[in-house]
């Protein structure tokens, strides 16, 4: 197998560098008015507050891939993979916090 | 490299229909989805799960699957034969962000088919966007550090024939990411067609688990173990963090639980993330007379009532 090693220079998704809605469609390998319904269907928020550009951060690309993908695999709407979306992100949130109080899930099964 | 049962996977028949194959994988998806799952080893089972259905709901490549298999005994190492895939056209999904994280089986088939589809297209078009995980120290997020990490996929060679490539990139860890950040690699998606720019690379960061830390966004939670009389009394105690060795003042009257802030002392950032102490009362064990001795004086001289539901 060819084995080739490449330094690279790298961007943090974040506060600093977000994406505009050309980089988070190409992103999710979706077209621009596909980004559009997730904000319209609220699965991502868009920061107008700085800029009349919308802006995406790292977060709204997880949910953007996430949502897609419970849009083929499982046929579910925008709306409910939003619902969807945020009803997974509490579940990691409770999971986190009864993992820091020291219970183990799995011993619970 | 192991030929994979796409089929056996998912727990169907070669026979079974779409529609069913769709219901099967729904089925276990739920069974085991990281966020749902009790099973130890779920987040492999759902990646198999999506590797073998992103070939068998796809008509194309379940056709030349199907195909393949059909010469594979199932023993020994495997290696598609030259042109296997002769005849079929299959849609690339850029939106598989799990794709980067598939199997070399499915690689060596699957993972060049866009660039090689359109290696004599007439057009010019921007490669598409990738995905892959990057697993970091939270030392690394803390200081920054430089981290390799293996890719593979197919590609052309000099003679036009699609072979195994595997390349593997020098990434900087800029200190001050969080998890769940996506780091952009410019132009280390895939390659672009007819001459084109290539695609990103997006990498998911994701912490490997601390066993002294926990952490929430920028901030930091450390447990800090503590006599039950420097919490009474306060004092000044020294504490190992990512900056150093700090002196810490425990204040007087403490209680067990009590958090402790220590500002800037987290994860770098703008702002910076913030280290809370969670103070952990420790009582000494009374396994000595002397031990015994000194908790009854204690409860003779200091009267209380933890109890007090009155």
């Amino acid at each position: 197998m060819k084995q080739t090693l490449i330094r690279t220079d790298v961007t943090v998704i974040g506060e600093v560098q977000a994406l505009d809605t050309a980089e988070l469609a190409r992103a999710c390998g979706a077209q621009v008015e596909c980004v559009e319904q997730l904000v319209a269907c609220g699965v991502i928020g868009t920061d107008d507050s700085k800029s009349t550009e919308p802006c995406f951060y790292s977060v709204d690309l997880s949910r953007a891939l996430d949502a897609r993908r419970l849009e083929r695999d499982f046929g579910v709407g925008l709306e409910a993979a939003a619902l969807i979306l945020d009803l997974s992100q509490e579940v990691r949130r409770f999971k986190k916090l009864l993992h820091n109080l020291g219970h183990d899930l799995q011993r619970d099964k | 490299m192991d030929f994979k049962n796409y089929y056996k996977i998912l727990g169907v028949e070669p026979s079974t229909s779409e529609d069913e194959i769709r219901r099967a994988y729904r089925k276990l998806a739920r069974k085991y989805h990281p966020d749902v799952s009790k099973e130890e080893d779920a987040e492999i089972k759902m990646r198999d799960l999506n590797e073998a259905y992103d070939v068998l709901r796809d008509k194309e490549k379940r056709a030349a699957y199907d195909q393949l298999a059909t010469g594979v005994s199932g023993d020994g190492s495997f290696q598609p034969p030259p042109g296997w895939d002769s005849g079929f056209e299959f849609r690339h999904d850029s939106a598989n962000a799990d794709e980067a994280q598939f199997s070399e089986f499915f690689s060596s088939l699957f993972g060049g088919q866009a660039r090689r589809r359109h290696t004599h297209d007439p057009y010019r078009a921007r490669g598409e966007d990738h995905h892959a995980i990057i697993e970091v120290d939270l030392e690394d997020a803390i200081h920054g550090a430089s981290r390799d990490i293996s890719l593979r996929g197919m590609q052309l060679d000099a003679q036009g024939k699609p072979a195994l490539h595997s390349r593997t990139l020098s990434v900087r860890i800029p200190a001050g990411v969080k998890e769940g950040q996506y780091i952009r690699l410019n132009g280390q998606g895939m390659p672009g067609y007819g001459g084109a720019e290539s695609g990103d690379l997006y990498l998911e960061v994701r912490f490997k688990p601390h066993p002294r830390y926990r952490v929430e966004g920028r901030d930091l939670y450390l447990n800090l173990p503590v006599t039950p009389w420097e919490a009474a009394l306060g004092a000044s105690i020294h504490v190992p963090t990512f900056a150093g060795s700090l002196e810490v003042s425990i204040p007087v009257g403490s209680q067990n639980g009590c958090k402790l802030r220590l500002k800037g002392k987290g994860i770098p950032g703008n702002p910076a993330g913030d280290l809370y102490l969670v103070l952990d009362l420790r009582l000494p064990i009374a396994n000595t007379e002397a031990a015994k001795q000194a908790y009854r004086k204690l409860a003779q001289d200091l009267p209380f009532n933890p109890r007090d539901w009155s």
